[in-house]
């Protein structure tokens, strides 16, 4: 899903992009947190990687696996990226919809969907229609 | 008679002495001469000598410091012997030792950049390699400690790279590595990831230009040498300030390090391998050899652009400018998401195209051919080798279905030939015997 980097590599490093840090701000994400971008913000002062979540965020949520699919960067890349736009109030998180994930008695999000869903699969697959 | 005899001795004594006095006279004369003359001689052939020593001492050594490079040629001591047939042997061997110095020089340059050349380029090429490992574990871990293991690793490659890539250049090979057309933002940048004070620039300045994709690699390589060259000769809790903006013309890129500076020599020295048209020595950078400026040169003649750092930083150190003309600059079109992020379409919305057949075990729907299902033919469709290439996927599916028809369609015919062949085979012994009785 990732477009594969071209042969010679990114042109701009991942250790640039997040300023050298590794660590997000704050662990609460993972690949289908849904991201949307705060509209009252402008997007001054941001990072062109920063400025370029935003604006994919901003016509609604998109998951955090996309929006780093969509930049080109590691998906642990893109979670320092949007750890620190939430920190300055670009970005909210919506929690998953309701049948992408499906939380366990302890309460958890497991990472993968665990049961076979017609619903959703149907969905995937009208939305793919409609791109045709 | 007797009284004769004493006046012609006298005569003669006198003739004598006046013969030996004009004699002595003219002996004196010449070996007044002959002394002059020596001494100029000894004269002559010490100045030669002297001329010799200086030749060999003063201007043949100055001629093989400085191969084919234009530092006045030391003249002659002594201008009179220079006129002499002496002192033009002198010039012309100087001439004959010059040439040889340059052809000996030229020579171990020439082998020197042709191994660096080779061996830098599989250098390089390893670092690439690495790099496209560190990317892939970058995509595949999500660990913040490893990635920031990953992220040091790859600072470190990326800089390795680009000292190998940076000598390469110099010995004449290409930047390599071909990059899309990229904003200038981006270069500047790229130029960032591949120092070792990345933290230390800051960029400012917002404008929409991009570099074009050929001079995206040189232009990436230029500014980090420059930008290096800042983070490195100013103090490590410094900045570095790197601005960019439109001119009239083309775009500039300025670097403003709070370093030390340069004193003249060394403006004066950057400036002559700035402008690249020297060809540059690899034997003479120094030790360590000081590659920066020379690999600024060369890729500033090359690709047309031009970098100064002949000014005064606001802040104390060097302002570097790099001048791209508009030639190597192309506009930016306005960055478009090609799937920006919209609601999800309720499924009422989404207009019913494909047609589903039925349901499958699972529950899913089915997927139904885009095209009705083809009669199938009993005779192979014409093949048109002509056809031009970039058909459709379904003119692709349906040459290559009448393709495997055809076979399938020929064996078929095959076999029913086959048999026809061995039906009569039995037959034909009993003909072959028939024929003689016949």
């Amino acid at each position: 899903m990732t477009p594969r980097p071209r042969p010679g590599g990114r042109l701009v490093r991942s250790y640039v992009v997040t300023d050298g840090r590794a660590r997000p701000t704050r662990n609460t994400l993972d690949l289908i947190t849904l991201l949307t971008a705060a509209d009252d913000l402008p997007p001054t002062g941001l990072t062109p990687e920063k400025r370029r979540v935003t604006e994919l965020c901003r016509h609604g949520a998109l998951s955090l696996g996309e929006v780093a699919g969509h930049l080109g960067l590691p998906v642990s890349v893109t979670k320092v990226l949007v750890a620190d736009l939430m920190d300055s109030g670009h970005i909210t998180t919506r929690a998953p919809s309701p049948g992408s994930s499906y939380p366990d008695e302890q309460g958890e999000h497991p990472p993968t969907a665990r049961r076979f869903d017609a619903a959703i699969l149907q969905e995937v697959l009208d939305g793919l229609r409609a791109r045709l | 008679m007797t009284d004769q005899i004493p006046q012609a001795v006298t005569w003669g004594l006198a003739a004598a002495l006046l013969a030996t006095a004009v004699l002595l006279l003219r002996q004196h004369g010449i070996t007044a001469r002959q002394r002059r003359r020596n001494a100029d001689l000894v004269r002559e052939v010490r100045a030669r000598e002297e001329e010799l020593r200086h030749l060999v001492s003063v201007r043949l050594p100055a001629l093989a410091d400085h191969p084919g490079q234009d530092v006045p040629v030391i003249g002659p001591r002594d201008a009179r012997i220079a006129a002499t047939e002496y002192g033009r042997h002198l010039e012309r061997v100087l001439a004959l030792f010059s040439v040889a110095v340059d052809h000996a020089h030229a020579r171990a340059d020439r082998s020197a950049k042709a191994a660096l050349q080779a061996s830098m380029r599989s250098i390089q090429a390893l670092a690439n390699e690495q790099q496209i490992s560190i990317a892939e574990m970058q995509d595949r871990h999500d660990d913040p400690d490893v990635l920031r293991d990953l992220l040091e690793i790859d600072h470190t490659n990326a800089q390795f790279g680009r000292r190998a890539q940076a000598i390469a250049v110099l010995c004449g090979s290409w930047p390599g590595r071909q990059r899309a057309t990229s904003p200038l933002i981006d270069v500047v940048r790229g130029a960032t990831s591949r120092i070792r004070d990345y933290r230390r620039i800051r960029v400012n300045g917002q404008i929409d230009i991009a570099v074009e994709s050929r001079a995206v690699e040189p232009v990436v390589l230029a500014l980090a040498e420059l930008l290096d060259n800042a983070a490195r000769h100013s103090q490590p809790d410094t900045t570095v300030e790197v601005t960019v903006q439109t001119v009239h013309n083309g775009a500039c890129v300025v670097i403003d390090d709070a370093g030390v500076g340069m004193d003249a020599q060394a403006v004066e020295s950057a400036g002559r391998l700035l402008d690249g048209h020297r060809t540059v020595d690899v034997t003479r950078l120094g030790d360590p050899p000081r590659f920066g400026f020379a690999v600024i040169g060369v890729l500033a003649q090359r690709y047309g652009f031009s970098v100064s750092v002949d000014t005064r930083s606001p802040y104390g150190g060097v302002r570097a400018v790099a001048l791209l003309p508009a030639a190597l600059l192309t506009h930016l079109e306005p960055d478009t998401p090609e799937f920006p992020a919209r609601p999800a379409p309720s499924p009422e919305d989404i207009p019913r195209r494909a047609v589903t057949e039925g349901i499958t075990e699972g529950g899913l729907p089915k997927r139904r051919r885009r095209t009705p299902r083809r009669q199938v033919a009993l005779e192979p469709e014409p093949f048109d080798a002509e056809e031009p290439p970039g058909r459709s996927p379904e003119e692709n599916a349906r040459i290559m279905g009448a393709f495997a028809r055809g076979t399938r369609f020929g064996r078929a015919a095959g076999r029913i030939l086959d048999d026809d062949v061995i039906a009569p085979e039995p037959a034909t012994p009993h003909d072959n015997e028939g024929t003689p009785h016949a």
